[in-house]
């Protein structure tokens, strides 16, 4: 993490219990981090701009999440998409990994799953 | 003619009769039902620690397997018995509707009483029915010892009968629509609700209550005619703080004025203000309850308020004091001028400035009556109103209390005519400071710190904590822990729970973060890093560390700046959905019903579904041993009497595999060598474990002394689940054995074979002949020892139940070992154990045992 580039991390999900946690941690460990619980809003932003990560619900009301992580995969192949579901199904598991997921993650999670995901994403973003 | 009839009747009978094969395959899978909906709780218990992520969906999901698994455990009690327990399905009915309710976000009292007295809120975590501030006050009393003036509260409970008994929530859902469609405007709307609550009566059951708790205070001190303050203290959905001043207090009420005072409180629940809050924030109507606290009025000399930290600097580590003399209510409204004091944060907490104002006027008690602000003498109108050891007392009061709630605190204090401190209310402190660090800053100050380790172990409680290391080298050495350390222990043992009020944090080489410490750490809210492995070498008796346990790493030193930035963070664990699980859990997790004894321990005694779980246990249990004792000679499986030198008069049955061919003979008898079971084997090596009997708990001659705890009573005058015939069903890998010796009760279930992920032993202790508190000694002894070897433990009073699963074979084995060598080591045990340093002690003697054997 002693890299001098600063990695955006977009979160979206309904419940903004997640939100709620993962930010303030995700700060801590010097990523920027916006953060959204209505889809449509998150859909907005990016298309204002891109981020470097985005986590995604799949469930949610108004635009699904599966929609709006095609839409993000659209306009930023580049961007690492982390899927996240309270119900994970091999199905909606593998029509993520179709649309280019880089990791898939059921709920509830601890902390450290997907800070190790967003760290092994950071990894492949600073490769390239 | 009657003997035909009768036959018909006799054939009825064992036509009924479930065999003795199916009751035991039904007995197997209560078992495994029981471990599986344990575990389940266990699981969700851990998603308090802060560690997890998880949403409302999981909420409900875990509610719905749970109820699930606690439906099909009375299904299955009710086929062993048919009819016996049919009440349990009302039971668990209401309380499945009481969770329903509680994720429809509906606030439930989890008591019905109408008034409490704070020793019981504290002590029963009854916060939901007392409110915030009650709770606040009833903690720092019972858990700190630190003087509050007599209270009681007024529960929610009463709240909801106030407005039910008087139909009040239709009428105010009426006018609270009238409102929302513009048909009223919100003065209209408040106005219309507040004099409908004030002119209603309150119940009679009600007025007793709350008069019986009136008179007890007055009599308490008869020479003096009490006052009380009548002040609100809300269950809300939002965080206690956030609804500071949006309430109304009653200050100074005469004890037949207390009524009044509570009618005006709870009226205040539709404030114009609270009304508009509450529409704001998306605040449901049916999410307010009331409840209220009622504290007799301090005659105090000096009043003031305390705050354990500067509020826009807290880099400067300093508490902030201002008081005056008299009465507080022109302090804390800012009414009269008041001296300032600074106080280092830091024992000995120096004084680091001093502001002395002239104090003119004070509110003092005049003679019983009303109070009236009154000159204050001349010479005293410039000297500070507190003392250098006052403002000790207060800073180090101030820091304890801040300890236990991890959060800065704003205090409310007032000095007594006897010159003691005495805390009125205790809240969190809101920090507005710019120089707080935010996260994004934090990354690079944290670098700068030296990590002592990072990513290990793992987080049973989430948090921040700083402090001087204590590493408890021995259990003796637990008394000697001091106020704040961090607590480095090698086991998570059930033990450390006594010292939680005292530690910052605790970090351990092994344990489980579903086990007993745990979820008292998280009751507590004390971070808990486990499993760290090499914490007891690492780390050094007086070194200060800081433990940030929500990214699981232990700095070298104090990290000021990370604790700073957690004082001002919200706390995950006031988020909503931590309060739903946390509702949820608390009626499915305690455990209320312990002694079979008891009166209460009825189907309709249940009042959780962990009640509901160890009330079928129990049940099954004593059905399989009733089984057997009435029908010995009608067993559908091979059976026969244990003929050993330890007269352990127990009955073995073979379910297959469990005995060498042939070895039941004529006689019903089988030796030991004849018993091809492993894990039965493992047991009874354990039991004939040398060293095991020569203890030094036995000095009587081991023969008579087996038989008297096999056999202490006459036959003739004990039931015979009392007399108990101790069993043990067998095959080739499964063992459950249930053992009566003495008047203490032990079942032993395990399954050992080479798929490790099938192995599990699970393992129940209770009861005992002396009193309750020896009696729990004997099982924290147990529960200590089980820890130490892997089990997953869990205390109530004198109940120890141990689980353990997915270990190899032999690790299985050796287990089930200690668990023999455990039943020979602990019969009398409860008899010596004395006192608590004991359970040391034995811990030790246990441990030389089976130290010893490994040499030989």
């Amino acid at each position: 993490m002693n890299e001098k580039r600063t990695l955006s991390i977009l979160i979206l999900d309904d419940e903004p219990i997640v939100s709620k946690r993962l930010k303030p941690s995700l700060e801590k460990r010097g990523y920027v981090v916006e953060t959204f619980t209505e889809s449509l809003e998150a859909l907005k932003r990016i298309k204002e701009r891109n981020f470097d990560i985005v986590i995604t619900d799949l469930k949610m009301e108004g635009v699904d999440g599966m929609e709006f992580l095609t839409e993000v995969k659209k306009r930023s192949p580049e961007t690492e998409v982390i899927v996240i579901t309270g119900f994970a199904t091999m199905e909606t598991a593998k029509e993520s990994f179709k649309k280019g997921v880089f990791d898939f993650l059921s709920k509830p999670f601890k902390l450290g799953e997907i800070t190790e995901i967003i760290e092994k994403a950071e990894e492949k973003i600073l490769s390239r | 003619m009657l003997r035909r009839w009768f036959n018909k009747i006799l054939k009825r009978e064992q036509e009924r009769r479930v065999s003795f094969q199916e009751i035991f395959t039904l007995f197997q899978e209560i078992l495994s039902l029981n471990n599986r909906t344990l575990d389940l709780i266990a699981e969700a218990n851990d998603k308090l620690s802060g560690d997890y992520i998880f949403d409302r969906r999981y909420i409900e999901t875990f509610q719905e397997e749970t109820a699930s698994l606690v439906h099909q455990l009375i299904y299955k009690l009710n086929l062993i018995s048919p009819g016996k327990y049919q009440e349990l399905n009302e039971s668990f009915h209401r309380i499945e509707s009481d969770i329903r309710q509680i994720l429809a976000g509906r606030l439930l009292c989890p008591t019905d009483r109408y008034v409490l007295d704070y020793k019981e809120i504290a002590e029963k975590h009854l916060g939901e029915a007392a409110g915030g501030k009650n709770t606040h006050l009833a903690e720092i009393m019972e858990f700190l010892g630190i003087t509050i003036p007599p209270s009681f509260a007024i529960t929610t409970a009463a709240y909801f009968h106030f407005l039910q008994e008087n139909g009040l929530p239709e009428k105010i859902e009426k006018i609270i629509d009238r409102w929302h469609q513009g048909e009223t405007g919100i003065g209209e709307a408040s106005k219309e609700i507040r004099s409908l609550i004030l002119a209603a009566r309150l119940p009679a059951d009600i007025r007793k209550e709350i008069d019986m708790y009136l008179d007890a205070i007055r009599q308490a001190h008869p020479e003096k005619k009490p006052y009380f303050a009548v002040r609100s203290s809300a269950v809300g959905e939002d965080s206690e703080f956030s609804y500071a001043g949006q309430y109304a207090s009653r200050l100074n009420v005469s004890r037949y004025r207390v009524i009044e005072a509570y009618r005006e409180v709870v009226a205040s629940v539709y404030s114009e203000r609270a009304m508009e809050y509450r529409q704001s924030k998306g605040v449901l109507e049916s999410e307010i309850a009331m409840a209220v606290a009622c504290q007799q009025v301090v005659n105090a000399r000096v009043s003031g308020v305390l705050y354990t930290y500067h509020p826009v600097h807290p880099e400067k580590e300093t508490m902030e004091i201002s008081s005056a003399w008299g009465l507080g209510a022109p302090i804390v409204s800012g009414r009269v001028l008041t001296d300032h004091f600074t106080v280092a944060r830091r024992a000995p907490h120096e004084i680091l400035e001093l502001k002395v104002v002239r104090k003119q006027t004070a509110l003092m008690p005049a003679g019983g009556k009303e109070k009236k602000e009154v000159p204050v003498p001349e010479k005293q109108q410039t000297i500070p109103s507190l003392t250098d050891g006052q403002l000790r007392g207060l800073a180090e009061i101030g820091l304890r209390i801040e300890k236990f709630y991890k959060k800065p605190q704003d205090i409310e204090f007032a000095i007594d005519e006897d010159g003691e401190i005495v805390i009125l209310q205790a809240r969190q402190l809101a920090m507005r400071g710019k120089t707080l660090p935010v996260a994004r800053e934090l990354a690079e100050i944290l670098e700068k710190y030296p990590v002592i380790s990072r990513g290990r172990g793992t987080v049973a409680q989430m948090g921040i904590a700083s402090g001087t290391v204590f590493v408890l080298e021995n259990d003796e050495d637990l008394d000697k822990v001091p106020q704040g350390a961090i607590l480095v222990a090698r086991y998570a043992s059930p033990r450390l729970a006594r010292v939680i009020r005292k530690v910052s944090g605790i970090i351990t080489d092994v344990g489980a973060v579903t086990g007993h410490l745990a979820t008292v750490a998280r009751e507590f809210r004390v971070p808990t890093i486990m499993n760290l492995e090499h914490a007891t070498e690492i780390f050094e008796t007086g070194e200060e560390v800081t433990i940030d346990a929500q990214e699981n790493i232990v700095y070298e030193g104090l990290v000021r700046e990370l604790y700073h930035f957690s004082l001002a963070e919200e706390d995950i664990e006031e988020t909503y959905e931590y309060r739903l699980l946390r509702r949820v859990l608390k009626k499915i997790e305690p455990l209320y019903l312990l002694d079979p004894k008891d009166p209460d321990f009825t189907p309709q005694g249940c009042r959780t579904l962990h009640d509901i779980i160890r009330f079928v246990h129990e049940k099954v249990v004593e059905e399989i041993i009733d089984y057997n004792y009435h029908h010995p000679h009608n067993m559908d499986a091979v059976s026969g009497k244990l003929d050993w030198k330890f007269p352990l008069d127990m009955v073995i049955i073979d379910m297959g595999g469990g005995l060498a061919p042939g070895a039941v003979g004529k006689g019903k008898k089988i030796v030991p060598e004849q018993i091809t079971s492993q894990p039965m084997r493992a047991l009874l090596d354990g039991i004939a474990h040398p060293g095991a009997w020569n203890n030094e708990p036995m000095s009587v001659d081991f023969g008579s002394f087996m038989s008297s705890l096999t056999r202490t009573m006459s036959a003739e005058t004990m039931s015979p689940r009392e007399l108990g015939q101790n069993l043990a069903v067998i095959s080739d890998c499964y063992i459950n054995v249930s053992l009566r010796l003495g008047y203490h009760f032990t079942v032993i279930d395990a399954y050992v074979v080479d798929n490790v992920k099938d192995n599990y032993a699970y393992f129940r202790f209770s009861g005992g002949v002396t009193d309750i508190s020896r009696r729990s000694r004997r099982a924290a002894f147990i529960g200590e020892a089980l820890a130490r070897h892997d089990f997953h433990v869990e205390l109530h009073e004198d109940l120890v139940e141990g689980r353990i699963k997915k270990m190899d074979r032999q690790g299985m084995l050796d287990r089930l070992n200690l668990l023999g060598i455990l039943i020979g080591f602990t019969r009398q045990l409860d008899v010596k154990m004395v006192t608590d340093e004991q359970i040391a002690y034995y811990i030790e003697k246990l441990q030389e045992l089976l130290e010893n054997d490994n040499h030989e």
